[in-house]
């Protein structure tokens, strides 16, 4: 496997800067790679080709050629396999070269070089195993149960953020915001605008929560780990949503490189029968926009941010669930790096 | 790199004028606190939005033409 891009010199700094490794992180939506069709991503700071074949089955691939390492995803997809548009060479879907036309016989024949990560498509999006070990076996993932639900309905909403991926996180740990920064917006104009928050402990994570006030704004969040690392919140509509309670988000965040963000917000709501209906035709009628609105008020402040705005603050009680969620990736990323030194 | 920032997601095509013109029906009719199907089909009735047909709304027309714009 010497062709593989090492990646045993991964620092602490650099795992803190590109996101954690051995866990599963949300890719993309699924429909952005069809039946036949490749496309090519940078998640994790590393560029990868998502190749589906035309049975559905959709693969993952880093984006580099085990010859001379062109991108796979400027090459021609085969049904199972890519050949490099820079000199042909030929990438099954597991990642073993299966023809060098160049030069038949070639002794790159035959070998797995390039790697290959496992994959799942859950509440319409990819998922995928990003190991520090390409040979090892995935770890569990223990899905979000609002994503697997039936009595459950929901709309995936993606994009990606010229932010931090730990920026976009602690924006969802701190529900404090949501009274001042989406005051004027639809879902979030009501409650009070100082609180006393606490941290309680789960067998998967945390809640972050006022301890005076719910159901009003935004006002609790849980952080799950579950071999992916997700958050759970809900927010009340006002009566113009009509029935079915609040909404929620499940998010996730994924690094697309130490700067950018691919951000993923599951809007969904406990509804069935025709008040499942009225929601999903309200959503994509007027909600969605209103959604988007408020999803891009934390774009335009966390983008404004500076990079290392971290650097140079003052904490508050309101800030324990930032404090807790960087404590544990600083302490994650530590150990990762120190793991793969030794390895 | 140009970064994704797509509002729309749910929907392939932004909603017809017949479709704003219902959603915002509904809005209204819920605003009132109304939240039960027959409730809601009465207010929309009496707000004079019709069915494609131009029939007032019964329960049954609704959830079918709500089924069918729910995908």
């Amino acid at each position: 496997m010497v062709n593989r891009l090492n990646k045993t010199a991964l620092t602490s700094d650099e795992i803190f800067a590109t996101g954690m490794r051995n866990q599963w992180h949300a890719v993309c939506p699924s429909d952005f790679v069809a039946r036949g069709d490749m496309k090519k991503v940078r998640r994790l700071g590393e560029d990868w080709l998502l190749f589906r074949q035309s049975d559905g089955s959709l693969r993952m691939l880093a984006d580099r050629c085990p010859h001379r390492g062109a991108p796979l995803s400027q090459g021609q997809h085969l049904g199972d396999r890519v050949a490099c548009k820079y000199h042909g060479v030929q990438v099954d879907v597991g990642g073993t070269v299966v023809s060098v036309p160049g030069m038949p016989g070639c002794n790159l024949e035959g070998k797995r070089l390039v790697t290959s990560l496992p994959v799942r498509e859950v509440a319409g999006a990819v998922l995928a195993w990003f190991g520090t070990d390409p040979d090892a076996e995935p770890g569990p993932l223990d899905l979000p149960e609002r994503l697997v639900d039936d009595g459950i309905s929901r709309f995936l909403c993606y994009a990606e953020w010229k932010a931090p991926w730990r920026f976009t996180l602690e924006n969802l740990l701190d529900p404090m915001h949501g009274a001042f920064l989406h005051r004027e917006s639809h879902s979030m104009f009501g409650g009070e605008t100082s609180a006393k928050f606490r941290i309680r402990e789960t067998d998967r994570g945390f809640f972050f929560e006022k301890t005076d006030q719910r159901g009003v704004n935004f006002d609790w969040v849980e952080f799950c780990r579950t071999g992916v690392d997700w958050v759970d919140l809900e927010i009340p509509y006002p009566p113009t949503a009509g029935p079915g309670g609040s909404f929620g988000i499940v998010g996730m965040g994924t690094p697309i490189d130490a700067e950018t963000t691919a951000v993923f917000f599951w809007r969904y709501r406990r509804v069935e029968g025709w008040e499942r209906d009225v929601w999903r035709f309200l959503y994509r009628t007027k909600l969605e926009e209103r959604h988007w609105a408020v999803l891009e008020q934390d774009r335009v402040m966390l983008e404004a941010m500076a990079a290392d705005a971290d650097q140079a603050e003052n904490l508050y009680q309101h800030d324990l669930g930032v404090i807790r969620l960087r404590r544990l990736y600083r302490s994650q990323a530590a150990a990762q790096a120190e793991a793969l030194a030794g390895a | 790199m140009s970064l994704y920032l797509q509002p729309r997601q749910a929907g392939t095509t932004g909603p017809t004028p017949y479709e704003l013109k219902l959603a915002g029906a509904i809005e209204e009719v819920f605003g009132t606190g109304v939240h039960h199907l027959e409730g809601l089909v009465k207010g929309l009735n009496d707000l004079g939005i019709c069915s494609p047909t131009g029939e007032p709304w019964t329960p049954d027309t609704f959830t079918d033409e709500m089924r069918r714009m729910a995908a």
